[in-house]
């Protein structure tokens, strides 16, 4: 079948100004875009830059977007994308600085966050006592969690990786979860300490964008969920979501809803005056509108003292 | 000009282990690999690595269980070394942080594999490869190790005898720089897509052996290549593990007559047996629905790439496999320590031939020998560096291949391309240097590499740039290939015997008064000269 | 068509306009809401889960126990709850403990029964959207709406999505904007987060994602944006004037909940619908409404 790729190029050595290739190409009905790719660097365009290693799926190195979607083009078979048509567009991931056509920073996007996490054990590796004792249920989740083959696409899909390129973001936050959770691990404490620093585990919105694009099914935000829960009971907590948690978790146990009023106040702090002025215009336009709660002044739900009970038994069950 | 104790030319398991251990031992190291290190082709393996842990296990019958795959060519002393020190090996690996799966004492749990006698294979599912090269690099990392990802070696730099180091490539910067190390170790794997089609990456191009040789080193047994039985037919070399084999999985073939004599059999034998009952490749089928719900759900990475890979549900249908080109046992030669006969050189993993897996591989050996080996022979590299005074690098060897590159680069291109000539080389070395050779096929095979060593030498790359030119490094690449390409069947010729993954139609008899001897090839005057290297009695 | 009915923290804290509007509407269309008065905030992904999948579970017992499926008008509601519930119907021992601890000494079970569903899937789902079409009175022609969902509305995927079937769910406000007359500004974020649950740990960012978002939306000329999570409404409203003072941009696009765009086309005028109330002046919208029949 004769396929027409339109491909994004940018040459950082000429004027580093993105632009596009079109190659029209005889592939087979069982090619894919990688294979593709192949022939049209062989036979058409030399010129052209992409990565690619293992070819079957498995290592994460060939991830393009395949008509604006995001994955390995080792696996993308040509026929699924040219039912509407003989043309199918590919360009490097959004969001990630792209060094030559398709080869983008991948150091910037992910290698230097992971290492950022300090990714490993702290542990002498000393085989005197043979090896750790472990039931085979703990390995269960680190077996599902260190499937991670990095290919990125929980990080392309990231809400908030667009807005702040510094986010550690869900891969790297993966890591840190496999590092804080194995129970091997005695360093385990300090793993949380690293990523509950901004931008890492509080600057994620659980959008579960994470989750949708991760194609292992290994739940990246359900990871950092569990980590920020990790921190929060180990006391290891930003002064400011702390205060938010705390605040929030203390006006649902008191009065069974959320006391909005009261939560901005306390998020930035009976005494922080600074922090109180800065929510004063939207304080004062809210109010204008008759939409502003006030503060401590929120009552009580029917069967408030219930939810009060389910807090008190679950406290009761942490310790 | 970077200076380092100690280079590593390679990301891999091996390669990752060895430069850890140099730095253990004391020594500066620095790591060069033309992909990352977690894309590099160890992720492959999937079954797992062997250690005599179990109670009814011993160092003594795992040797023997090497020697028998290894038809009888492996190197004793070696073999015993690694297998003492397996055990050990594999339980660092567990303490750095593998999952490995667990029996229910919480023991590291051992599956049948392969022609092992006992369960001796360690795994995580089926992504053993991929969990041990993760590991391994979180540890690299820890380590501090200066990476340089993404350079392409293009010359070792060796002076009266003795290699000083390597040029390298950026393939980001597109600059070319020098590393001088007192010691360098080749390990960049295998040299698989010499054959097509083969289970290994893109890249497992043979690099660190062609390097050596070309340097002066010495390569031993080029000939063994092992051919793995459960390859999927369906897209060119997507490995299926033999470890589905022991869990119940059924080989039929196209009339439906089951291949049963292939149990506990070492991989050549089963390779044959399936390739003597194909009536055209793929026709022979895997079928893992025998393996139950239960069992299966420890080979997710099975499932998935058969999904993503092959269109295939394996829970439903059954799989059509062929055996296909997977691992050479043959490489650089070395000691059990990895020193090649160039001093300063050394040469561990896939790269290297130090007699542990002469004419066959155990199923499970490939990693156990990269930490083992990887270890040994950082630790050896480290102790090298210690002992040398520093030579200087030449001055001119950078000059030199700024002058090749461009040479490479310049003038018109023939209408033949890297990928056509490679594509013609993989078929021809899978059909006449494959599961099964004879003189005949091997002598047309010599002469087709001739031909295609000479259409090679008209291309030129046309890509001028020097920044992720893909074109330039697949052509350096091929460059590799076809020299290995012409070893092997050089190699393949002159074994007139046939002995585990080498088989002569017309030799078909094991002949161990004439062949207990490796083939060793050197490049002298320009041409491939073979010996016969006896092995040692033990 | 009846529902228990649970309008959540925010419809009558800080977004007090869309509880009112939400009843109307409901009252308009039909649909008889019972509301679930004695039951506890779903926790919107703020409280750790060992002390809001009880809290929730009760909740659904409650619902259990009116025989009635649970109607929420709050994306955060919706998505927290269909994960609790996921959680608690995929796992029996999980909710047997969570009874046996929580539930029992109030005299309380949840068997697994209770669908939790957001007005907007009502509609296309329960109600049916020619019933719906039946009773537009002011078709929106004319008007350019940029939808804006709020993540919890379509993921997690198990819990959100959990067969082929329901992935319509994910374009649902795409095809109401179409349905009740108007043209759709399409802006890339509308499945993406608008920022508030970041709001007191990375200021910054939230008001990053605002401007982004909101910013898209009027250079794609939309009269305002619609969403179905007053959560997002808070943000994308209430912070709007932040978000652009943080990046020199002039945006002023009104937000709308999702009752009051159906309240509009329903026949409601703006003044029952309270748009007054919001923060990001409505003047525009009532005047281009008021203008058509």
């Amino acid at each position: 079948m004769e396929v027409t790729f339109k491909v994004y190029r940018k040459d950082p050595e000429k004027d580093g100004k993105p632009g596009r290739s079109n190659y029209t190409v005889e592939v087979a009905e069982s090619a894919t875009v990688l294979d593709a790719l192949l022939k049209i660097r062989d036979e058409v365009d030399s010129t052209l830059a992409f990565r690619a290693s293992c070819a079957k799926g498995y290592c994460g190195e060939c991830m393009v977007r395949v008509n604006g979607s995001a994955r390995l083009c080792c696996t993308a078979k040509v026929p699924d994308y040219t039912k509407k048509g003989p043309e199918i567009s590919l360009d490097p991931l959004r969001n990630i600085p792209v060094i030559k056509d398709l080869v983008f920073d991948f150091d910037a996007f992910l290698w230097n966050k992971i290492k950022a996490v300090k990714p490993w054990l702290e542990s002498d590796g000393s085989s005197v006592n043979g090896e750790n004792l472990l039931p085979d249920s703990q390995m269960q989740d680190m077996r599902k969690v260190m499937s991670c083959f990095n290919c990125g696409m929980c990080d392309e899909g990231c809400t908030v990786l667009p807005v702040d390129f510094n986010f550690l973001g869900p891969a790297a936050l993966t890591k840190a979860y496999r590092l804080a959770f194995d129970p091997r691990n005695k360093n385990s404490r300090e793993q949380v300490k690293i990523v509950e620093k901004p931008k890492g585990i509080w600057d994620c919105v659980h959008c579960y964008e994470a989750d949708e694009h991760c194609p292992r099914g290994i739940e990246p935000t359900k990871r950092i969920v569990a980590l920020r829960d990790k921190a929060y009971h180990a006391g290891i907590t930003h002064e400011t979501v702390a205060r938010h948690h705390k605040s929030f978790a203390a006006s649902v146990k008191e009065s069974g809803w959320v006391d909005e009023g009261r939560l901005a106040v306390e998020s930035e702090g009976l005494t922080n005056v600074k922090g109180l002025m800065k929510l004063l215009p939207t304080a004062a336009k809210a109010l204008a509108k008759g939409k502003a709660p006030i503060p401590y002044m929120h009552a009580k739900r029917p069967d408030a003292d219930r939810i009060k009970k389910i807090f008190e038994k679950a406290e009761q069950e942490e310790k | 000009m970077q200076e380092f104790d100690v280079l590593v030319v390679g990301g891999g398991a091996a390669g990752l282990r060895a430069a850890i251990a140099a730095k253990h031992a004391g020594a500066t190291v620095a790591l060069i690999s033309k992909v990352h290190p977690l894309r590099t082709n160890s992720a492959i393996a999937q079954g797992g690595l062997n250690a005599p842990l179990g109670k009814n296990d011993s160092p003594e019958s795992f040797a023997q269980d090497t020697f028998v795959a290894g038809d009888d060519l492996c190197d004793r002393d070696v073999v015993r070394i690694f297998t003492q020190k397996a055990s050990q090996d594999i339980i660092w690996l567990e303490r750095m942080g593998v999952p490995f799966n667990r029996d229910t004492e919480g023991r590291l749990d051992r599956r049948p594999f392969g022609s092992n006698r006992q369960s001796r294979t360690c795994y995580t599912d089926d992504r053993t490869g991929h969990m041990v090269l993760q590991v391994l690099h979180e540890q690299f990392q820890r380590e501090q190790i200066p990476s340089f990802e993404e350079w392409f070696v293009s010359t070792l730099a060796v002076d009266n005898g003795t290699c000083v180091g390597a040029v390298a490539l950026s393939l980001r910067s597109g600059k070319l720089d020098a590393f001088s190390a007192r010691s360098t170790i080749l390990a960049s794997g295998g040299f698989t897509r010499v054959y097509l089609p083969s289970t290994a990456s893109l890249g497992t191009t043979g690099d660190g052996q062609s390097l050596g040789y070309n340097a002066g080193a010495r390569l031993m047994d080029m000939e063994m290549i092992q051919f793995h039985p459960t390859v999927l037919a369906k897209r060119e070399g997507l490995l299926l593990t033999e470890a589905l084999l022991s869990e119940g999985a059924v080989v039929v073939d196209h009339k439906g007559g089951s291949i049963s004599d292939i149990k506990g059999m070492p991989r050549h034998k089963i390779s044959l047996s399936i390739y003597s009952r194909q009536n055209g490749a793929g026709s022979v089928l895997l079928d893992l629905r025998p393996v139950g719900k239960e069992k299966l759900a420890r080979f997710p990475q099975t499932q998935e790439l058969a999904r993503t890979v092959g269109g295939l549900d394996v829970t439903k249908e059954v799989l059509p496999i062929s055996p296909a080109a997977h691992r050479p046992m043959g490489g650089i030669e070395t000691n059990a320590a990895g020193e090649t006969s160039i001093d300063g050189l050394f040469a561990v993993g896939e790269c290297a031939c130090n007699g542990l897996n002469g004419a066959g591989r155990l199923a499970g050996n490939t990693l156990t020998e990269a930490v083992v080996f990887g270890r040994k022979v950082g630790e050896a590299a480290a102790k090298h560096a210690t002992a040398v005074a520093k030579k200087s690098f030449p001055a001119t060897k950078v000059g030199d291949e700024e002058q090749k590159l461009a040479r490479i680069m310049s003038g018109d291109s023939s209408q033949d391309t890297v990928r056509k000539i490679h594509g013609e080389l993989g078929r021809l070395m899978n059909e006449k240097v494959g599961l099964i050779r004879n003189g005949a096929g091997l002598k047309e095979a010599l002469t087709e590499i001739q031909n295609l060593e000479e259409r090679f030498s008209r291309v030129r790359v046309k890509n001028p740039s020097r920044v992720y030119n893909y074109e330039l490094t697949s052509y350096l690449e091929l460059a590799s290939m076809l020299t290995l390409a012409e070893v092997v069947a050089l190699a393949a010729q002159s074994r007139t015997e046939s002995r585990g993954a080498h088989q002569r139609a017309d030799f078909p008899e094991r002949d161990d008064t004439n062949w207990k001897s490796h083939t060793v090839a050197t490049l002298a005057g320009g041409s491939v000269q073979l010996q016969k290297k006896p092995m040692a009695s033990s | 068509m009846k529902y228990a009915f649970y309008p959540g923290c925010v419809s009558r804290g800080g977004c007090p306009e869309l509880y009112p509007s939400a009843v109307k509407v409901a009252e308009k269309l039909g649909i008889e809401l019972d509301e679930l008065k004695s039951v506890g905030c779903t926790g919107a992904g703020v409280l750790p889960q060992n002390i809001s999948d009880p809290i929730n579970a009760r909740t659904f017992a409650k619902a259990e126990q009116m025989g009635l499926p649970i109607m929420t008008i709050c994306s955060t509601c919706q998505g927290v709850m269909a994960q609790a519930n996921y959680r608690l119907k995929e796992d029996p021992k999980y909710r047997d403990k969570i009874n046996r601890e929580f539930l029992a000494d109030e005299g309380l079970e949840y068997k697994g029964t209770t669908e939790v569903k957001h007005l907007l899937w009502v509609i296309f789902e329960d109600y049916g959207i020619e019933r719906l079409q039946a009773l537009i009175q002011r078709p929106l022609k004319g008007l350019k709406v940029s939808p804006f969902y709020g993540c919890f509305l379509r993921r997690p995927p198990e819990a959100i999505t959990p067969t082929k079937e329901l992935n319509r769910r994910k374009a649902y406000l795409d095809e109401l904007i179409a349905i009740l007359g108007a043209d759709m500004a399409d802006i890339s974020g509308k499945g993406k987060c608008c920022g508030f649950p970041i709001l007191s740990a990375n200021e910054e960012n939230s008001l990053a994602m605002v401007a982004k978002h909101t910013g898209e939306s009027k250079q794609k000329g939309a009269d305002f944006m619609v969403t179905p999570c007053p959560l997002c409404h808070l943000n994308l409203d209430g912070n709007q004037a932040r978000a652009e003072a943080q990046t020199g941009q002039q945006i002023d696009l009104p937000i709308l909940h999702l009752p009051q765009f159906l309240g509009l086309a329903l026949g409601f005028n703006p003044d029952e619908m309270n748009l007054k109330r919001h923060i990001v002046s409505t003047d525009e919208v009532e005047s281009k409404v008021s203008m058509m029949s």
